[in-house]
């Protein structure tokens, strides 16, 4: 029980700080909302114009969209410390955390919520579901609910994972801000879209490598049936919110094994 | 002027340091492009043209606007951070004008980046794309002088908003909603051709069109003649408005300047 009451205090904190100025705090969500939705709406635009994307019409991509940002907004409150864990080791700040009595996981992934970025994907992930779900023949009943919560739960747990996963490699190289930016950022970009739009190269760094094609895609397909599914492997749509608890238990012992060599930077 | 040569050549060659950065900006800018050419490929689907665009259009129009906006990003918070920690104050002692200096420094980056970012991801498109050839010898040359035009059209937008700095705690995200103005209506991510024919027509009325547009159809030689002049001018026309509207800021900016302590 005292570690909920620690995350729910920590969490408080977190909006509170943010909330110092709010004027600010509103223009600064306000702007995450804007350049997030920079990308809907030039699809949303050139479907006008050409009405599909291999087989996909707007309100599905929209709904493929939706699960990106909806889980993004949860990774970023629970994982925003260990996104910014390079800064962190740089900045000595990690040292606070070895002397006090919790998990250092624990710590990180509660100390700080990135407040503005969660409401901004969050607000922009709710309207794209809201807009899309009932559009797209989904039949929502108690299968596809469930189906649909563990597929999220997944989705954050595979972003989490990587985070992780990347925050441990800090502990072997000084700099990894520009592997995190090739593998995370980058494959973010792909994964908005259906990824048989893309080469085979492509296709299967996100499948197997960075499995951002778990997070939306083969959830979505599960919802949706495309025909471009008959691409892949049919079991892909079953295992996809289950790849976010492997991805994660193997980043967390990489973790668990990484963690001992650190030294400080500081003093 | 040589002050201000030296100082790009000085930003130029501070960015040959960073390796790293040169590297990445190279990777960034040819997955962007790839991801972009997949989903036009895909929305082109079977059809060779849609409203009398081909696909390779599309693609050297994507290529050319997206190389030219990665090279023209630089540091939009500099204006503020430097308000925010009072170095303003350094920078106004010195006797070259602010605008001018900060001008220099961004083309010297600018530069560094045409060259070693937008180079090496254009011959990078251009293994596996058919992009256009410019219509002319003329008409590639005129759009050399468009495209600076074009830049000088950005700066401006983003240095005015970087003026507010000296009434607004924070411009970063007014800043992040012009730079998704630009994305969007200057025809960063969908070509303008492929634009709603009221919001083409919004936006002809704008200085997005002539940032990337005017460029990319001067090379395409959509714009010939009379109407490639017409199309320069506006460009002209732009900057000037904006130069002047620029200054006006920056001075009342100045006078209201109060930096605590020392």
């Amino acid at each position: 029980m005292g570690e909920l009451r620690i995350a729910a205090q920590s969490l408080k904190m977190s909006v509170r700080s943010r909330m110092q100025y709010r004027v600010d705090a509103l223009v600064a969500t306000i702007a995450v909302f804007v350049r997030e939705s920079a990308n809907i709406i030039v699809i949303y635009l050139a479907l006008l114009k050409f009405d599909v994307i291999n087989g996909w019409n707007v309100n599905e991509l929209l709904f493929l969209f939706s699960i990106l940002f909806l889980t993004y907004a949860i990774v970023v409150s629970l994982f925003a410390d260990l996104r910014d864990f390079s800064r962190m080791i740089r900045e000595g700040r990690f040292d606070r955390l070895l002397v006090r009595p919790r998990g250092l996981l624990f710590q990180l992934i509660l100390n700080n919520a990135d407040v503005i970025a969660s409401l901004g994907h969050g607000l922009l992930g709710i309207l794209l579901f809201v807009l899309s779900a009932g559009r797209v023949g989904i039949q929502w009943n108690l299968v596809t609910i469930l189906y649909y919560t563990g597929a999220i739960i997944g989705g954050v747990l595979i972003q989490g994972g990587i985070f992780i996963f990347f925050s441990a490699l800090s502990f072997y190289f000084v700099e990894t801000g520009s592997i995190r930016s090739i593998f995370y950022w980058n494959m973010r970009k792909f994964a908005g879209y259906p990824i048989s739009i893309y080469n085979r190269l492509i296709q299967t760094i996100l499948i197997y490598v960075v499995p951002f094609a778990f997070v939306n895609y083969f959830p979505a397909q599960y919802l949706l049936r495309k025909p471009d599914m008959a691409n892949y492997n049919e079991a892909y749509i079953y295992i996809a919110p289950f790849v976010g608890v492997g991805v994660y238990l193997a980043a967390y012992l990489f973790w668990r094994v990484s963690v001992r060599r650190y030294y400080s930077t500081g003093n | 002027m040589r002050a201000y040569v030296e100082i790009a050549v000085k930003k130029f060659q501070d960015k040959m340091a960073y390796r790293l950065d040169f590297f990445m900006g190279i990777v960034n800018t040819a997955i962007t492009i790839v991801v972009y050419l997949c989903i036009y490929r895909a929305l082109y689907g079977n059809s060779v043209e849609v409203d009398g665009i081909t696909y390779q259009m599309v693609a050297t129009n994507f290529v050319i606007t997206l190389g030219l906006s990665n090279a023209f990003g630089y540091n939009e918070m500099f204006l503020q951070d430097k308000v925010r920690d009072g170095s303003i104050t350094n920078e106004l002692l010195k006797p070259v004008s602010f605008i001018f200096r900060l001008l220099a420094e961004n083309v010297g980056e600018g530069a560094f980046k045409l060259i070693f970012h937008f180079l090496p991801a254009l011959l990078f498109t251009m293994v596996h794309t058919r992009l256009c050839p410019p219509q002319s010898a003329l008409h590639l040359l005129i759009m050399f002088g468009s495209v600076v035009l074009g830049y000088l059209i950005l700066w401006l937008l983003s240095f005015i908003i970087q003026t507010w700095s000296f009434w607004l705690f924070s411009v970063w995200g007014i800043i992040t909603i012009k730079n998704v103005l630009v994305n969007i209506l200057a025809g960063t991510l969908l070509p303008l051709w492929f634009m709603p024919a009221a919001l083409r027509r919004l936006i002809s009325y704008t200085p997005f069109e002539a940032i990337y547009f005017t460029p990319v159809r001067i090379y395409l030689g959509e714009l010939s003649g009379a109407q490639l002049l017409l199309g320069v001018a506006v460009q002209v026309i732009w900057i000037a408005v904006l130069g002047v509207t620029a200054n006006v800021f920056w001075k009342k900016g100045v006078k209201k300047l109060v930096v605590q302590g020392g």
